[in-house]
């Protein structure tokens, strides 16, 4: 016998309360693993590879656009490598309510600075020298069985071609897929060139410069050189990381790190509300137990350690159970959301907050147990005032 | 019963004042007290309710501290002894015994008895023997996995007095142990208690109020007569035989 039995046998003293209180804790973590998933599916774009891309877009608004020339001006930066550039282009196909996210993007730099997209080679060649030519994801593809060769009508709601419509002619010439299978594949590409010679207004411009850093330059004074060197124009600009260009993207969706704060911290609170009116009526129920291992000899510190073991013990098997449920939860509903929201995962980070949280609430529902038995009589709780 | 004053001095109160505060109220339950056990007497404390002998048996066994006045165990005074010096004196050399054993339902008799032994530097091993053979003493050996809801009331104080002896302690302080009991169970406890007296040299204190019990003593305080002598002569000890 030692005190891991002894906290062992004491936890399950009460089945029915310490399942129910296990299962409030569980469903607490349970909820917190799986919006931690959903939030890495929503930033997952912004933590892969790209961590020496730029963002150079309108100081104002992504909707303004930006010379098409600064693209020289910003690659003679020192620290720069090379600069590509993509205009949104909006999109559907045939019916407004099939929405398409469809970039025109600089043929000949783009796929080399985006390597997290997977295009077999020849396709790529394809595209390049087709001036029509699209590159599709694949989920896209498969949602409407275009192939190859495919001649593919698609409409912007925003640009207008020299022939007076909204509809554009494209040809499918490459499809691709996600390299680590944690992008999207569901954006449509096309080449930048057709796309400023075809519309009837704002030639010569862009949406954004996607400048990439060599890797021993300093990003921040990189960013800071690029918007110095347009303070004074009419398109200055606002250089930031492509990380946080996504994350501010993403928040103007919905600000799922907020969110998930909010949550957290409701659920912890009732649940640390929870634990800690279990602790406190289970320490209850044993004060004279307590006493009497007082009167054995055992200190305050000894009982103290017992009752944190015991909260720890009902959490961190709450916490283990949530993680699991989620976990599994998350595999189906990653699968059933592949193409609408990939990447839908815990990372280890997650886990490790999940640690911090368990010996957390451990010590604070411990707390009002150790403050009882530090202060108790031994005398008194074994009934002898005189 | 005359106290063998060549023995060695177990246990020595010295003046003690015991006093509590209820509400706006001052409960003085001793006042000026002496007393002086020797080792290896078995004493009975005896005398009605509201006297304090449960109060004296708390103070010689350190789980309560005398509002004056000095406590002397062995050589070693443990009224000025800090709270963690208290607890590892106590698990050296004090055995309980309670009216309500207080054993924890969750364990097994054998568990309740290894208890005090997680106090000593002992190896799971030799807890494990340890309390088996406290067990054997107290004939508890053949129910050693069972848990106290499964023992009888006798069978739950044997556990307790093995539970009491089993770190070896030269003093036992028993409180009301047979108060629970039938006649013939509570004799089979104080002839066990008796016996870890004679053959063991075990200095006993019991507070009862079973006078069957204080036949089982080699001396027996009746406190309130005690009390009255100790005022009225200031005398140090006080015999009664009943």
């Amino acid at each position: 016998m030692n005190i891991f039995q002894l906290v062992w046998r004491n936890s399950f003293r009460k089945k029915t309360r310490f399942s129910l209180t296990c299962i409030s804790v569980m469903i607490a973590f349970f909820l917190f693993s799986i919006l931690a998933g959903i939030n890495h599916a929503l930033t997952s774009n912004v933590s892969s590879n790209n961590q020496y891309r730029l963002l150079t877009s309108h100081k104002i608004s992504l909707a303004r656009s930006l010379p098409i020339n600064y693209q020289q001006k910003i690659s003679a930066i020192a620290g720069v490598d090379s600069v590509s550039y993509a205009s949104w282009f909006g999109g559907y196909f045939k019916d407004e309510t099939n929405q398409l996210a469809v970039l025109a993007v600089d043929h000949n730099s783009y796929f080399e600075m985006f390597d997290e997209y997977d295009i077999a080679k020849s396709q790529l060649e394809q595209w390049k020298n087709t001036r029509t030519g699209l590159v599709v994801g694949q989920a896209i593809a498969n949602k409407y069985g275009w192939t190859i060769g495919d001649k593919v009508p698609l409409s912007s709601s925003i640009w207008m071609n020299r022939d007076g419509v909204f509809t554009w002619q494209f040809t499918v010439s490459a499809i691709y897929q996600s390299a680590d299978n944690t992008h999207d594949e569901k954006q449509i590409f096309f080449q930048h060139a057709y796309f400023d010679k075809g519309r009837a207004y704002a030639r010569n411009t862009v949406s954004w410069f996607t400048p990439k850093v060599a890797e021993q330059a300093d990003i921040d004074e990189v960013s800071q050189q690029i918007d110095t060197l347009f303070a004074n124009s009419n398109g200055a600009t606002r250089t930031t990381t492509e990380q946080i260009f996504i994350k501010e993207r993403v928040q103007q969706f919905v600000d799922m790190a907020m969110v998930i704060k909010v949550v957290v911290i409701a659920v912890f609170f009732t649940l640390l509300l929870i634990v800690c009116n279990t602790m406190v009526q289970s320490n209850r129920e044993r004060l004279n137990e307590s006493a009497m291992m007082k009167a054995l000899g055992f200190s305050s510190r000894f009982l103290i350690a017992q009752v944190y073991l015991e909260s720890f013990f009902l959490l961190a098997l709450g916490a283990l159970l949530g993680c699991v449920f989620a976990q599994l939860c998350l595999v189906y509903v990653s699968h059933l959301f592949a193409d609408f929201l990939p990447g839908i995962a815990i990372d280890n980070g997650h886990y490790f907050n999940v640690i911090l949280l368990v010996f957390l609430a451990a010590t604070l529902c411990s707390l009002l147990p150790a403050l009882t038995l530090k202060r108790l009589t031994i005398s008194t709780t074994l009934g002898a005032k005189a | 019963m005359k106290m063998n004053n060549q023995n060695k001095i177990a246990i020595h109160l010295n003046k003690i004042n015991k006093s509590y505060q209820k509400g706006n109220n001052k409960v003085v339950v001793h006042d000026d007290f002496n007393l002086s056990i020797a080792e290896g007497e078995f004493v009975a404390l005896m005398g009605p309710s509201g006297l304090g002998k449960s109060t004296l048996l708390h103070l010689i066994g350190g789980l309560d501290l005398p509002t004056s006045g000095s406590v002397t165990i062995g050589d070693r005074r443990i009224d000025t002894l800090s709270e963690a010096l208290l607890s590892t004196w106590r698990a050296e050399n004090i055995g309980f015994v309670f009216q309500s054993h207080h054993l924890l339902p969750v364990l097994t008799a054998q568990g309740n008895v290894e208890l005090p032994l997680l106090l000593t530097p002992l190896n799971s091993k030799q807890r494990k023997q340890h309390a088996s053979l406290a067990l054997r003493l107290v004939g508890m050996e053949d129910r050693s996995k069972h848990l106290p809801k499964e023992l009888s009331g006798g069978q739950e104080q044997r556990v307790a007095i093995a539970r009491a002896i089993v770190s070896d302690p030269k003093i036992i302080l028993c409180d009301e142990p047979t108060g629970n009991l039938d006649r013939k169970t509570a004799d089979e406890v104080l002839t066990l208690l008796a016996t870890l007296n004679k053959d063991f040299g075990k200095t006993i204190v019991m507070v009862t109020h079973d006078l069957r019990a204080s036949e089982y003593a080699s001396r027996v305080i009746n406190l309130e007569q005690y009390i009255e002598k100790g005022k009225q002569s200031q005398l140090s000890a006080a015999e009664v035989n009943l």
